[in-house]
């Protein structure tokens, strides 16, 4: 769905590459990229989305190449969440803001309502349409950024911490949309640092670590690898470490697998 | 990862001008703009220029002062064109510029003001590029101004850098969803609009937390406070200082007795 190639990028010509040499490619398989910060994680998907310019190297979406294409254009295809919802709130009501990124890739006007209206019942900001965007809650705030992104449908949808500010509840409603766009086929991404709901919600994890791919595999395979993790300044979830203080052989990521294997 | 353009002119180079303490520089830009006007002569405005011109090569700072240069120079030609042409009092003519008359007077006129405007702005440059705006406010305050107003003057610097970072931001998520921002000027000037919203709106919500942030970490305490930075001193303050209380002295007297 996604190749990337040969990928290099620095700031500037007499800067330090951010990162280095980036070969990956992406399936369907909910992604989650983490690494302490500074690793280049949110520079890798700004050059995704094609907001920055690679200094090297390709990246391939479908059929677009990123290069040939203004990250405006870009938005039919790629949907980005930034973590800071006050830099992407735009309109007046709840329900503008969500139809603003529908109105920009010229959808009509009946289905772009239809279709925000529809995101913001998904988290439930369903009867809060006609509410000043800035009147919400910051929780409140970064769903109604998320809704606005999911609602123009785009086939990759990456969210830059997701879970900052949420309750259990919250969690809940990014959990739930995150298994629905998996459903429709639809490739998630998410920068994160909220390594529970990494191991809770997505199939395969990579590690970048100063500019470079530390670990890539599937989420449990690369929990299991703890030292390499150290290297990176990231630790398993607390339930992996706790299983492994206690001597469980298998690499546990969630409550359930802990029971589970702890009934055995 | 983001990065905040310095808005600053400060050149952090090694150089007994960046040793020397920003009073005894603010002490510097008021004799070298007095000094002409007590001593009118395109002569002594000569040689405070020249003696900045000098300042600032010491300083190793000379290439960030050419667009300064660049940008006073562009007025300046305006201001000698005009007054060669058309002063009141022009009688001699130098040259012909097409139709028009390029008078002795009014050059010499315009020539004065430019070399007096030059002798300023160059004054100002030793200040501005060898000093750290934190350590000029915060020698300001030493001297009793206000800290609040010292707050005021650095918390600009920082806020347009900030703003910049943001507004760059907003950018970001507008083309995220399928605004475009690049191409044609008209393009361009159409995505500005929408981006003042949320620039200006964030500001407000910003300042209203940095308040709530300056009250909360003691910022009205009336007890004295301690300073971030030590005191820059520089062993010849006093006597620079002295020379140029003196230097002024004469010039009055050379103006009022010669």
């Amino acid at each position: 769905m996604i190749k990337v190639s040969n990928l290099s990028f620095s700031y500037s010509e007499k800067a330090q590459s951010v990162l280095a040499d980036i070969n990956l490619e992406f399936d369907h398989r909910t992604t989650a990229i983490i690494g302490q910060n500074g690793a280049g994680k949110t520079t890798f998907v700004k050059l995704l989305k094609g907001l920055l310019r690679a200094s090297q190297g390709e990246i391939l979406i479908g059929d677009y190449d990123v290069k040939m294409k203004t990250a405006a254009e870009l938005a039919r295809k790629i949907g980005l969440v930034f973590q800071n919802p006050n830099d992407q709130i735009f309109k007046r009501t709840v329900l503008d803001e969500a139809m603003f990124g529908l109105l920009n890739i010229k959808m009509g006007k009946y289905t772009a309502e239809k279709l925000a209206v529809s995101a913001l019942e998904t988290v439930g900001l369903g009867d809060k349409l006609e509410m000043n965007p800035h009147d919400l809650s910051l929780s409140e705030k970064k769903l109604l950024c998320i809704a606005s992104v999911v609602a123009m449908e785009t086939d990759v949808v990456i969210f830059d911490e997701p879970t900052i500010a949420q309750d259990d509840a919250g969690k809940e409603i990014i959990r739930k949309i995150i298994q629905e766009l998996k459903k429709k086929n639809k490739l998630v991404m998410t920068i994160i640092h909220d390594m529970d709901f990494v191991a809770e919600n997505f199939e395969r994890t990579i590690v970048i670590n100063k500019g470079k791919v530390l670990l890539d595999g599937s989420t449990r395979e690369v929990f299991s690898q703890k030292e390499v993790l150290n290297e990176a300044n990231v630790e398993p979830p607390g339930i992996t470490q706790l299983a492994e203080k206690l001597g469980l052989k298998k690499t546990i990521l969630t409550v359930e697998e802990f029971l589970q294997e702890c009934a055995k | 990862m983001t990065f905040l353009k310095s808005i600053s002119l400060f050149v952090d180079r090694k150089s007994f001008v960046h040793d020397i303490d920003p009073i005894t520089k603010l002490y510097y830009i008021l004799f070298a703009i007095i000094i002409p006007i007590i001593l009118p002569s395109f002569t002594i405005s000569a040689i405070c220029v020249g003696i900045s011109i000098l300042l600032l090569l010491a300083a190793k700072v000379m290439r960030k002062t050419l667009p300064v240069y660049s940008f006073v120079f562009l007025v300046l030609i305006t201001v000698v064109i005009i007054q060669g042409l058309f002063r009141p009092g022009n009688e001699t003519v130098l040259f012909h510029l097409g139709p028009f008359a390029m008078h002795k007077e009014g050059l010499l006129f315009a020539l004065t003001i430019a070399l007096r405007v030059t002798n300023i702005v160059s004054a100002f440059m030793i200040l501005v590029l060898t000093t750290k705006p934190s350590t000029l406010v915060e020698s300001l305050v030493r001297k009793g101004m206000s800290p609040r107003i010292g707050y005021v003057i650095v918390s600009v610097f920082q806020i347009i850098q900030e703003m910049m970072s943001t507004m760059s931001t907003i950018m970001d998520a507008q083309r995220s969803r399928g605004m475009e921002t690049e191409g044609k000027l008209l393009t361009r000037i159409k995505a500005f609009i929408p981006l003042l919203g949320p620039v200006v709106l964030g500001s407000l919500i910003n300042t209203k937390e940095r308040a709530m942030a300056l009250e909360v970490r003691g910022f009205n305490s009336r007890n004295l406070k301690t300073y971030l930075y030590e005191e820059k001193t520089f062993p010849y303050s006093k006597a620079i200082q002295a020379a140029l209380l003196v230097l002024t002295i004469f010039a009055v007297a050379w103006r009022v007795f010669l």
